[in-house]
């Protein structure tokens, strides 16, 4: 990969990473921050990534940076004061979808990264196994565990009324 | 491929939300769904599990970028105050004095005239005789040599100018020429081509020919000769006889020792200056004829 590959993967594929973190995170810093230490990491392994694998790789280092900060956010423990704040907090402006994002906070973040992959990338299930150093199986049950708990956090009594 | 029935169907719903089913599956699917109302109600609420793509833009992107720094100028408008002032006008061209050849040959016809005949020295019409010897017929007996120079042949053509008065002025025209335009042409076609091809050429011609523009004689009218003829003779008789109808006493006026000037109206013009003008003229016209040719 040259320098050039590196840059218009920047181009192509920032928004798309950014939108994978920030939809886990719900917090826009904490994106950000992933986001240039996946693109610092493919920029340190340029050498060693073909430019057709650059979204794959990306989004590889992304997830895995996502579940180690959560990881870390938890045992810190920071993570419902960031919620409250409204300069960093993700806004939602459709009330649908807010109820839709509200149900993806529910999910743990394996099965929220495997929803945000599929819905949002169009990966394949084998494409999210390589990803998340998953299965092809584990990733279609956990996929589909996601979405059964999604259906029932949308049409429980709560979110009717 | 499996068949689908109540107790793997949601299987197939969650798949087909997921779009990993092929199109046998779909087909199958949609055809127990429409056998089975309930599932596809309940399809319909696993879809609603599907998150719409959002387009969402990373803020910072731009730092992201290795060696490239991309800058967004936002467009100012900034307006010149004194932008009045830089407008500029093209000079005015010169005008383009269109000389007419006509007039020029006109006043070079008549300074001859007055040249040769001294229409200014107060004498209406100067009568010459073949024998006289005075000063004025010095003045306009001249020998005119005209040489042609065509890309074909080198051939010379004399031509004799004498006058023994304006009205019965003869030109002997005595030429060698061996072309082959001239041996069908007419008089007036042969004076004209003479006048075209003549290296040295009568005063009028000089005349006519010095402030040539583009370095060819652009109108050269056979009246110059014309007007300098009473009987037109007819050239190809000429040419073969080489001898006139009359015979013309030529005075030679290089030899004429007494007589070294000319009179131009009340000015007093040395011959040899003169002649000396008609030569440039004629090599001028020459050259440019040449050129002429070799385009």
């Amino acid at each position: 990969m040259t320098e050039k590959d590196y840059n218009e993967s920047v181009l192509l594929y920032a928004d798309n990473v950014y939108r994978f973190i920030v939809k886990n995170l719900r917090h826009t810093e904490d994106a950000e921050d992933i986001v240039q230490s996946a693109f610092e990491k493919l920029w340190i392994h340029k050498d060693n990534v073909e430019p057709s694998k650059a979204k794959s790789y990306l989004f590889t280092v992304a997830y895995h940076l996502l579940i180690d900060h959560t990881r870390k956010a938890k045992r810190i423990s920071l993570q419902e004061s960031f919620e409250n704040d409204t300069q960093t907090a993700y806004q939602e402006n459709k009330a649908l979808k807010k109820v839709l994002h509200d149900a993806l906070a529910t999910l743990n973040e394996t099965q929220r990264s495997l929803v945000l992959l599929k819905d949002y990338e169009g990966y394949s299930y084998e494409e999210i196994g390589e990803i998340t150093k998953l299965t092809t199986d584990q990733v279609r049950v956990y996929l589909h565990r996601a979405r059964l708990k999604l259906r029932n956090y949308l049409i429980s009594p709560q979110q009717v009324l | 491929m499996q068949n689908i029935n109540l107790h793997n169907y949601q299987d197939f719903l969650l798949r087909y939300i997921d779009e990993e089913l092929d199109l046998r599956e779909t087909e199958a699917l949609l055809a127990f769904v429409a056998v089975y109302p309930a599932v596809g109600e309940e399809l319909e609420s696993l879809q609603s599990t599907k998150l719409d793509i959002e387009t969402i833009t990373c803020p910072s992107k731009a730092l992201l970028y290795k060696n490239i720094f991309p800058v967004i100028v936002e467009p100012t408008t900034i307006v010149y105050p004194n932008k009045q002032k830089l407008f500029k006008k093209e000079k005015e061209k010169a005008p383009v004095i269109l000389l007419k050849w006509w007039a020029v040959g006109a006043a070079a016809v008549f300074i001859f005239i007055v040249a040769r005949y001294g229409m200014f020295n107060g004498e209406a019409g100067v009568i010459l005789t073949k024998n006289s010897s005075s000063k004025n017929i010095a003045q306009k007996n001249s020998v005119v040599k005209a040489e042609t120079s065509t890309a074909s042949n080198a051939t010379k053509s004399n031509a004799v100018v004498t006058s023994e008065s304006l009205a019965s002025t003869n030109i002997v025209i005595n030429q060698r020429i061996a072309t082959n335009t001239l041996e069908s042409s007419s008089f007036g076609d042969i004076a004209y081509h003479t006048i075209q091809n003549a290296s040295t050429v009568t005063a009028s011609e000089a005349e006519h020919t010095i402030p040539s523009y583009n370095g060819s004689i652009i109108d050269v009218k056979p009246t110059v000769i014309a007007e300098l003829t009473v009987a037109p003779i007819a050239l190809n008789e000429a040419a073969e006889t080489q001898e006139p109808n009359e015979t013309i006493e030529t005075i030679d006026t290089e030899a004429a020792s007494s007589n070294r000037s000319v009179m131009v109206g009340a000015f007093e013009i040395d011959k040899d200056k003169f002649r000396g003008l008609f030569r440039k003229a004629n090599v001028l016209f020459k050259n440019k004829e040449n050129n002429k040719n070799e385009k």
